[in-house]
């Protein structure tokens, strides 16, 4: 503090300033480190390590990095003074993922707050300890977890409710059954605090594990409005999802209005059962509802938009028609009943989210006469703040599309206040303009009227094209409303004709098309609009205006008598305008022209053809190309087919049979199909962020598929299988049935297609194919297994609600595709660690033998044979080239000279004949950077039979496609294909296996994929050679695996690890593990191979790749998986 | 769930950020935010959900703070502005106030609020009362402490008994030496009144205030004598759902201290306290302007703190406003404020001038909405009356207050 009473007269001026500051951290604030810090830190005193801690917090505050600070702070944690332990957990917090080592060092200290008799002391250690991300002491975490989750204060429970999604964050497979278990727990508690806590954490790690809801359902409702408002959000969602994923939708809901029509058409047929669809006007209105949009809104809730947009190419109606057993019904379904009960005082509560999370619940569930429950508590919502109006109209907006009546009582809500921001501005006038009436046009008008003289213009334009929709709308209004828009059109056009400002434009521009739109509707009995607007041309100054005007001049040029008469002047007014109208008007008086000659009667064209023929030489000689080639070809139609140039013939209707003349009546003439109204026909769950975005946003969920969820009512059948099975999760999720797995995976693979445009990476035809494979090899799984598979793929999709995950859609998606594997991956790992022994494989380097493929065969080479092979060595130019070898041969009777490879040229030599014969790989990328050749030496004189070796050097670059080489040989070129193989674009990296272990646990998640295949080579060996019995069959498999990944990939080979428990055939268990570094970046690269299955059969190896690269990752697994399962040759 | 927070000044600096999940939101967000801010105006100050390349933004605007949060997948949006809302809300009232220097100079409090009101990204404790008795605002006397000793603690050292009760917004062992409860109708009138001078609409939103300082568990009931009136209700989680659908009754447990109890809205009003008549007349250049206030209902109280406000149209280049009573004042913005104060009892104010208009502009065709504000005391002009206010376990018979407001809300009129 006295260290800003400096004696300067500038410090004495901050220092009265700091008078009013005294007191408070200010000064820590604008000068954190005006001290060093590091020795307050150490103090023994602990207002001096508050004052360091504050200057820390200050600087992070500031967003500078202070974690080198990290060992100094991480020893204050035992610090008895709970205010500097607050501040030191701040600290933590920030930093720990930095400096996880060091963040070790802190657990002891956790351990024993956790048993601290203060509650409060307990819970911060709780909620700090599981804040910091560590793989390491995830276990520990899980621990205290379970241990709080049943402290006797309500205040450590509801923490530790929320310490779980922080857990599950970290993906540890292994714990997702313990974490589960614990929500459980915790939604059973008795404090509606736990439970509202709670039920965010089943959102975010469970939210399909609809079981543990089922058990609890009743008292969960029952609990609801106890449950503190944020809580109160997310549980309204859970239920509602529950019961629809239970009991389905409500017959009598809006979601099933379609349907109900459906129904009522077919009932109708059928006399007998046509009484009991008479629906009850209800409070004197009829409930108008926008059955398409209805339905177009139910689909969408279900399916998600975008799936939904997707089919909607071939639009089966049927689709969503559910057997009768997918329908409930709001008064005899008890469920439902409940939660539409204890749902309604919430409609009062205090926090905008809750009402409109209610709100969405009886829009959805309710029966359709009660949705109006709804809606005055949604518009009070718009009283509450500024911030939430907004989102609160984007959702009235939609239930208003699909319901206007439910609003149309209440449009004076949506009347504009000056306050408003543009946004909400125009959101109300759409949905006035949704919802008006009869009744209510007129003072709806009556508002319209008064904005138009807004100052703000752009919102001026926007009421008046909101007055062209309520007059499309309500046809008995659109006389009124185009008087009032004709009158603002020549105000308007007058005040531009004075000061022609660019806003100002925009009003008139919007006032025609309005007219026009409107006149569209029915252009006979608007004749005098027309001339109305045509006679004030003259003043209109905006060119789009004009344009517009002079469009609808020539569509309707012959509906009256008024406007054939006034045809010719017009025309010469518009030749006397034309040099100086803009493009836009120019073009359209020019269509104009042919329009009116198309339509004109014979008396008038003669005087009609002066003027037009001035105009379309004039257009001829126009300085804008777009004019002169359009005036060329109208004046060819007109010479053609109207005898433009001999009116005077007689004859000349006999030549309107001409073709032009078709053509140009096909242009010009007949009735154009009105585009339809563009519709936003995205609709997303009422109350999500989505509807507001209007995109999924990543982790939006649509509504569970209805009646996907049998529950268990006879008895709890998979406690039985709890027992057998060490993982939860699995049986939880058992009783879901198939058809919501169906739709989960069919959601991916929809998915995955969207996302194979944009991305880059995976392109060719292959690569797809390798994508398809994969997706297959998912769902035809055998029943069981393949069940457990799709179970898992739908547990981890509760995990989107991490986010991390999610930045790269690639990257999620194949981790999706792959962590199916790796859940019961793991689990087998589980369960065998338990005892493993290490097999050493010595010599294996000698035995690797790197595959050679063919470059050029001597039948295509003259004699001349290529044949090449990768090989392990480490480039000695650049560490980013890998090495091939390449040996020469020469089978002709002639000695061969100047053997040469380089690259290809640009320019594409045109023999392409060539082909190699190599077995095709997966050639997976395609990549813009070229692959990049050091050239070799030249192969001066080949004599027959005489081999030569050379090493290439190639830096591919991640490029999969082949490398187009040029073979030069005696003078001649041949095109000649190199094919990578993304097994030697690492190196082998070595490691010990702890090292690999610690790897590995680094790179979790999105970072690990996981592919099965088929491993059968070892089975041929044992057929061929009677296996000598005392040679170890597991050595000798394993040999050979290692052996088979070594001459195929570059690696180094770790460990090889097997269960000592193993059975004398049981070869499951055995993990081998290698390591490498991908070449140019020297990211390392992980891969352990798991086998399965018994000697006599072929083995079932899962492949784990672990690599921060994920893409090539995938790759590299990819092919892994395609020369494990190569029959051997 | 919200990935992060962030506080930012009025000209764009960070004041502070406070990652809230694992994964850490840069603070390059808020360039990009504040450049959106720049390139596309105000206008989007008022959007309350913005979608980035990398995050969605959630932003809440407070007397100059921009609170943003961040996050990356969906959440109801609703839930992140209210807790936003509600975060500013409890540290103006913390800091008595919100700006940039109250922020910087409290930031180590600020740090320990939001990290009590927000785990993981999922509100925790955004209850004020009990905010209050975990983390001590700042106040002259521990100010004052901290100068002479240089250490006080602000955190505190027990957990609050509440959290473990079943009402969980009140503290269950409080003693007050005065028994007192205060009801306060505070209401704000909506009006909108049109070109033609005909009230478009009219209406009442009104708030019940509490201030209660009892001790014990006290158990309360306040009837009104026309609940009828009601068009829309909401109420503090405190008040029990029941007795209201049944009876219109509010009985609830108060927390200790002032909260919002209730809030309301009365529809259809039939005519407002006060008129306001612009008038204007354009001609070759120049608009003359007049503004006429009076009282049109006496509702019996005196009327004060009238201002009325409104924005010249851009087309103005310049004005002469001259009022007969009270003072006028015009920005830069073009925006005019007219102060009056109390309605003087003599004249009816006025307010006449001149508006040049721009070059080449004859008259006048856009036309400002005027806003009016003004306060009376001891009126609710709802015409809800209280009945009366029970307790149920009275440990010493309470002194009970009730009050009553008016103030100007939205209430526009348009020339």
């Amino acid at each position: 503090m006295l260290t800003q009473f400096g004696a300067t007269a500038e410090s004495l001026s901050k220092a009265s300033t700091m008078m009013f500051r005294i007191g408070t951290d200010a000064h820590l604030y604008d000068d954190p480190d005006d001290v060093s810090i590091a020795p307050l830190l150490d103090s023994k005193f602990e207002s001096e390590k508050c004052e360091a801690l504050k200057r820390l917090l200050a600087l992070i505050a500031q967003g500078f990095d202070i974690s080198n600070y990290f060992p100094q702070v991480v020893k204050n944690v035992a610090t008895q003074s709970l205010e500097v332990k607050k501040l030191v957990y701040l600290y933590l917090l920030h930093y720990a993922e930095k400096r996880p080592n060091e963040a070790l060092l802190s657990i002891n200290y956790f351990q024993k707050d956790l048993g601290d008799p203060n509650p409060l002391v307990r819970a911060w250690a709780l909620r700090t300890m599981a804040g910091i991300r560590l793989h390491a002491i995830a276990s520990l975490v899980l621990v205290a977890v379970g241990k709080c989750a049943r402290d006797p204060s309500v205040y450590v429970r509801k923490c530790a409710a929320i310490a779980l999604p922080k857990l599950h964050d970290l993906r540890l497979e292994e714990h997702t059954a313990a974490i589960e278990e614990i929500v459980g727990m915790l939604l059973k508690d008795n404090s509606p605090g736990v439970v509202g806590a709670a039920a965010s954490a089943f959102a975010s790690i469970c939210p399909n594990n609809f079981s543990l809801i089922g058990r609890n359902y009743k008292r969960l409702c029952e609990i609801l409005p106890d449950v503190e408002e944020w809580g109160q959000i997310v549980l309204i969602g859970i239920l509602l999802r529950y019961a629809i994923a239970k009991h389905g939708l409500v017959r009598e809901s809006l979601m099933l209005s379609f349907e109900d029509l459906e129904i009522q058409s077919q009932e109708k047929d059928d006399p007998e059962s046509s009484h009991l669809t008479v629906r009850k006007p209800f409070d004197g209105a009829s409930l108008d509802i926008c059955t398409e949009i209805a339905d177009i809104v139910a689909r969408s809730y279900l399916e998600g938009p975008d799936k939904y947009l997707a089919r909607l190419g071939h639009v089966n109606q049927d689709s969503l028609g559910f057997d009768g057993s997918c329908i409930t019904s709001a008064t005899s379904n008890d469920d439902v009943k409940i939660l539409l009960q204890c749902t309604s005082p919430l409609l009062w509560s205090y926090n905008s989210a809750v009402v409109l999370a209610a709100a969405g619940v009886h829009w959805i569930m309710a029966p359709k006469e009660d949705i109006r429950k709804i809606v005055k508590p949604l518009i009070f919502l718009l009283r509450s703040s500024g911030s939430s109006k907004y989102v609160v109209l984007c959702n009235i907006q939609v239930f208003a599309k699909a319901m206007p009546s439910l609003f149309s009582p209440y449009y004076e809500d949506f009347f504009i206040s000056s306050s408003d921001s543009y946004r909400t501005k125009t959101l109300k006038l759409e949905i006035l303009s949704t919802i008006a009436t009869k009744t209510s046009i007129s003072s709806i008008f009556l508002e319209f009227q008064d904005h138009v003289r807004d100052p703000d213009r752009r919102f001026a334009a926007d009421t008046v094209a909101a007055i062209g929709l309520c007059a499309q709308k309500l046809p008995d209004v659109s006389n009124t409303c185009l008087e009032a828009l004709l009158y603002l059109a020549l105000s308007e056009s007058s005040n531009n004709a004075v000061a022609l400002m660019g806003e100002e434009e925009i009003l008139l521009v919007q006032v025609v098309k309005s007219i026009m739109a409107i006149i569209k509707q029915d252009p006979h009995s608007h004749e005098r609009v027309i001339v109305h607007l045509v006679r004030s041309l003259d003043s209109m100054s905006a060119p789009a205006a004009r344009a517009m005007v002079i469009w609808m001049l020539g569509e309707y040029c012959n509906i009256g008598v008024l406007t054939s008469k006034m045809i010719p002047t017009i025309f010469k007014y518009l030749a006397h305008r034309f040099h100086s109208e803009s493009v836009e008007t120019k073009l359209q008086i020019v269509n104009a022209c042919v329009k009116v000659l198309l339509r004109a009667k014979v008396e008038d064209i003669s005087e009609l053809r002066l003027a037009i023929s001035y105009v379309l030489e004039l257009a001829k000689y126009d300085l804008n190309y777009d004019v002169r080639d359009r005036a060329r070809v109208l004046k060819n139609f007109l010479s053609h087919c109207k005898g433009f140039n001999y009116l005077e013939e007689a004859d000349y209707r006999t030549e309107f049979n001409d073709l032009t003349y078709v053509f140009a009546e096909y242009i010009f003439g007949g009735t154009k199909k009105v585009p339809s109204e563009s519709f936003s026909y995205r609709f997303y769950l009422p109350g999500s962020l989505s509807q507001i975005v209007l995109h999924a946003a990543p982790g939006y969920e649509p509504l569970p598929e209805p009646c996907s969820f049998a529950d268990d009512e006879t008895g709890h059948s998979p406690t039985n299988v709890h027992n057998d099975h060490e993982s939860n999760e699995i049986d939880d999720s058992d009783d879901i049935s198939g058809s919501l797995d169906e739709e989960n995976t069919s959601d991916y693979s929809s998915e995955s297609v969207s996302g194979e445009g944009g991305d880059s990476y995976i392109a060719s035809d292959s690569g797809e194919d390798e994508e398809a494979g994969t997706l297959i090899h998912l769902s035809d799984d055998a029943p069981d297994s393949g069940d457990h598979d799709r179970v898992s793929v739908k547990n981890t999709s509760s995990g989107l609600m991490d986010a991390g995950e999610l930045m790269s859609k690639r990257a999620l998606e194949s981790w999706l595709n792959e962590n199916s594997d790796s859940g019961q991956n793991s689990s087998n790992l589980s369960q065998v660690q338990r005892s493993l022994a290490r097999i050493s494989i010595k010599d294996i380097g000698q035995l690797v033998k790197p595959k050679s493929y063919t470059l050029l065969d001597p039948t295509n080479g003259n004699g001349l044979s290529v044949i090449y092979r990768f090989s392990s060595e480490v480039s000695k130019v650049s560490k980013e080239l890998a090495c091939i070898h390449v040996s020469f041969s020469n089978h002709s009777e002639e000695p061969m000279c100047n053997i040469f490879l380089a690259e290809e040229k640009p320019n594409p030599s045109p023999d392409s004949s060539e082909k190699s014969g190599s077995p095709s790989e997966s050639v997976l990328v395609s990549h813009d950077k070229e692959a990049t050749l050091i050239p070799m030496e030249e192969i001066d004189r080949l004599n027959p039979g005489q081999p030569a070796d050379r090493v290439l050097q190639v830096r591919f670059e991640h490029h999969l496609l082949p490398l187009k080489l040029v073979l030069s040989c005696d003078g001649r070129k041949q095109q000649v294909k190199l094919r990578p193989d993304i097994g030697y674009f690492i190196k082998p990296l070595p490691m010990d296996i702890e090292s690999f272990l610690k790897k590995e646990s680094q790179l979790p998640g999105m970072f690990e994929n996981i592919r099965r295949c088929t491993f059968s080579e070892h089975l041929n060996q044992q057929n061929d050679k009677d296996e000598p019995p005392q040679k170890d069959i597991f050595l000798m498999i394993c040999e050979k695996l290692a052996l088979k990944m070594l001459s195929n990939a570059n690696l180094h080979l770790v460990s090889v690890d097997m269960p000592v428990a193993a059975n004398l055939d049981d070869l499951s268990g055995i993990s081998l593990r290698l390591s490498g570094e991908i070449l140019n970046n020297s990211v390392p690269c992980l891969v352990t191979l798991t086998l399965k299955g018994t000697c006599a059969e072929p083995l079932e190896v899962s492949v784990k790749i672990n690599c921060e690269e994920t893409v090539f990752g995938l790759n590299l697994l990819n092919r892994i998986v395609n020369f494990l399962a190569e029959p051997p040759r | 769930m919200l990935q992060c927070i962030f506080l930012l000044s009025d000209s764009g600096e960070v004041l502070l950020e406070k990652q809230l999940t694992g994964h850490r939101v840069d603070r390059a967000i808020c360039d990009w935010f504040w450049n959106q801010i720049l390139t596309q105006g105000d206008s989007l100050k008022l959007v309350p959900v913005i979608s980035s390349p990398t995050h969605y933004l959630f932003q809440v605007v407070r007397e100059g703070i921009t609170f943003l949060a961040c996050t990356q997948i969906e959440m109801p949006p609703l839930m992140a502005i209210e807790f936003l809302c509600r975060v500013a809300d409890v540290l103006s009232n913390y800091l008595d106030g919100l700006n940039e220097d109250l922020i910087k100079d409290n930031f180590v409090i600020v740090y320990e609020l939001l990290d009590e009101m927000i785990d993981n990204g999922f509100p925790l404790t955004t209850e004020p009362n009990i905010l209050r008795e975990m983390i001590a605002p700042p106040n002259i006397v521990s100010k004052v402490l901290s100068v002479v000793t240089g250490n006080t603690s602000n955190v505190s050292n027990t957990l609050p008994g509440a959290t473990a009760s079943c009402v969980p917004w009140r503290k269950t062992d409080l003693k007050h030496a005065t028994n007192e409860v205060y009801v306060d109708l505070v209401e704000e009138m909506d009006a909108t009144i049109n070109r033609d001078g005909n009230l478009v609409k009219c209406e009442i939103y009104g708030e019940v205030q509490v201030n209660s300082n009892l001790s014990g568990l006290p158990d309360l009931t306040l009837s009104f004598a026309n609940p009828s009136v009601f068009n829309d209700v909401r109420f503090h989680p405190c008040v029990r759902l029941r007795p209201w659908e049944l009876n219109q009754i509010l009985s609830f447990v108060p927390p200790d201290g002032q909260f919002k109890l209730m809030s309301y809205r009365v529809k259809k009003l039939k005519s407002t306290p006060i008129y306001v008549k612009p008038q204007f007349t354009s001609d070759s250049g120049t608009c003359r302007i007049s503004v006429l206030v009076g009282i049109r209902n006496d509702p019996g109280k005196s009327i004060d703190n009238i201002t009325v406000e409104f924005r010249l149209p851009p087309c103005v280049t310049s004005s002469d406003l001259s009022p007969n009573y009270g003072s006028v004042n015009v920005l830069a913005d073009k925006t005019c404020s007219w102060t009056i104060g109390r309605m003087p009892k003599d004249k009816a104010p006025s307010m006449s001038g001149t508006l040049v208009l721009e070059t080449g502009m004859e008259r006048l065709h856009v036309f400002p909405t005027f806003q009016v504000a003004f306060r009376i005391m001891g009126v609710a002009l709802s015409g809800l009356k209280i009945d009366k206010l029970d307790l149920k376990n009275p440990l010493s018979r309470p002194h009970k207050g009730f009050r009553a407001l008016t103030r100007g809300g939205e209430f526009q009129v348009r020339s």
